[in-house]
């Protein structure tokens, strides 16, 4: 089995908001970013896909099973949420004996080298730590039962850049011992970019695309140009577009077909982060999107 | 499971001075106006309502949504809770029963005997019993309407088994059944099966209300 983790058709609808047939899969030895604007449904989908919220349809098959079928699935599987889920007045030592109390596969000289490597404390209370720390600790919690697949749920956010290279190092190490994966939700594209093989981008609750970051570099473009040439081109080479004063920008989603086609324009390479600034800000040519490689 | 009571016993540790605390001056109010049966039976009360308490230390950390990622389910969470509980009112007793009998000891409340050792454990006996069916109550209402109401909500956790009770004893008047010494003692045998009853009854309502509920915060 190749793929670790497999999402299909996975929605939940609620009164003001719609998670709507949300489908990726995460390969062996990979680490999937799921980028989205704030309230785009990322949450979701890991809520959903941790069985923390009951889906409407859809199925969520880890190593081709559904979560609830075995306890042994959930060891193998390590979440990081957006804060510490221990109480204040507890310490990283407690915290390793109640998770060692939890996991078969616990393994407590690792937990120790990650407190060491984290210059964690044992005994310092959890309120004392500032939020890296504290990101820190969750960290060598999730990573201390062996897990083949990590979950991560805006674990970056809210953390210097220092402390977010250190955090994306560890996440590196884990996925080059073979068969680990990482699925990461995360706002802050520039994170994804430096580690994500794959990214899924998720838009009002419906998987816009989902592509290998190196085909998204390859493939994706940004033309800046003025309203007669924007005027010429063909709408259906158009992803989005937006006009900021004079000048039009748009998203291609195929860079050498429109360097080929129009031949005065300078089409620029383009970063996650303005790729998400075009899909979410920008207009599109139709009312229903044409989106290359729409999933 | 043992990692959820673990959990539970940590957080909770860091206010056990404070419960020593309340339970001493209690001991002084109660041992003088009441006796040390009552207050056996209080301590236990109220080491009791520190269920409701661990709900909102896991409130404050988002620990359910944590815990479910764990290799436990719902049912597990559920069934830590009221072991919990059964362990909080089992020190409670305990701690009430020796503070008791030393503060009935010098307060000359109580004097030294076999029947008032023989009472004092069952006067524990009863406390137990009372703690962990008032305790019980609560742990469903927590689930339905959080640990901020659910506190709120205390009362009626005294409040039904309280009225169940005086229910039962109004039919059995009504029946004419007189209510004897032997009744009380074959009562009071049966209490724990009552208690068993009791908590598994609300165990499973608990169990029914937390399996819909989505756990996101």
């Amino acid at each position: 089995m190749d793929e670790i983790l497999q999402i299909k058709d996975l929605t939940k609808s609620y009164r003001d908001f719609k998670l709507d047939r949300v489908s990726f899969s995460i390969p062996k030895g990979s680490i999937m970013g799921l980028i989205g604007e704030n309230g785009a449904g990322k949450s979701t989908t890991i809520n959903a896909i941790l069985g923390l919220i009951k889906k409407d349809k859809g199925t969520v098959r880890f190593w081709g099973k559904e979560l609830d079928s075995s306890k042994q699935i959930k060891e193998n599987i390590g979440v990081v949420f957006d804060g510490i889920n221990f109480y204040e007045t507890l310490t990283p030592e407690k915290v390793g004996k109640i998770c060692a109390a939890a996991y078969k596969q616990w393994d407590s000289s690792t937990y120790q080298k990650f407190l060491e490597r984290f210059s964690l404390s044992k005994g310092k209370e959890i309120k004392t730590l500032s939020k890296g720390m504290k990101m820190k600790l969750s960290i060598a919690a999730a990573l201390s039962h062996r897990p083949k697949l990590l979950i991560l749920d805006e674990a970056t956010s809210g953390l210097d850049p220092v402390m977010r290279a250190d955090i994306l190092e560890i996440f590196a190490e884990f996925v080059r011992e073979g068969g680990h994966s990482i699925l990461m939700s995360s706002h802050i594209t520039t994170d994804l970019e430096k580690v994500a093989d794959y990214i899924t981008f998720i838009h009002r609750g419906k998987v816009l695309f989902c592509k290998r970051k190196s085909e998204l570099c390859r493939d994706y473009g940004m033309i800046r140009c003025e309203s007669d040439l924007f005027e010429k081109f063909d709408r259906a080479d158009i992803l989005a577009y937006r006009r900021e004063g004079n000048q039009w920008n748009i998203l291609v989603g195929d860079k050498e077909m429109a360097k080929n086609k129009y031949k005065n324009v300078v089409v620029d390479t383009i970063t996650i982060e303005d790729m998400l600034l075009m899909y979410v800000k920008g207009d599109k040519p139709n009312e229903e999107p044409y989106i290359k490689g729409f999933v | 499971m043992k990692s959820l009571i673990l959990k539970d016993l940590y957080n909770i540790g860091h206010n056990a001075k404070s419960m020593l605390l309340i339970l001493l001056v209690f001991a002084v109010g109660l041992i003088m106006s009441s006796g040390v049966e009552s207050y056996i039976i209080s301590a236990g009360v109220l080491c009791s309502m520190m269920i409701v308490t661990t709900f909102t230390f896991d409130d404050n950390c988002k620990w359910s949504k944590y815990a479910l990622i764990m290799p436990v389910c719902k049912k597990d969470i559920v069934k830590a809770k009221f072991i919990v509980l059964v362990i909080f009112c089992t020190v409670g007793v305990c701690v009430g029963t020796i503070f008791g009998v030393s503060g009935g000891l010098v307060m000359r409340k109580l004097v030294m005997s076999m029947e008032s050792i023989v009472t004092m454990l069952f006067m524990a006996f009863v406390g137990l019993i009372v703690s962990v069916i008032f305790g019980s109550m609560s742990i469903p209402l927590v689930y339905k309407f959080g640990a901020e109401k659910g506190r709120m909500l205390l009362l009626v956790s005294f409040v039904v088994p309280l009225a169940i009770c005086f229910i039962v004893y109004e039919i059995l008047m009504l029946f004419g059944v007189e209510i004897t010494d032997q009744l009380v003692f074959a009562i009071l045998c049966a209490s724990p099966l009552i208690a068993l009853i009791w908590v598994y009854i609300m165990y499973r309502i608990s169990c029914s209300i937390f399996s819909k509920q989505e756990v996101i915060g």
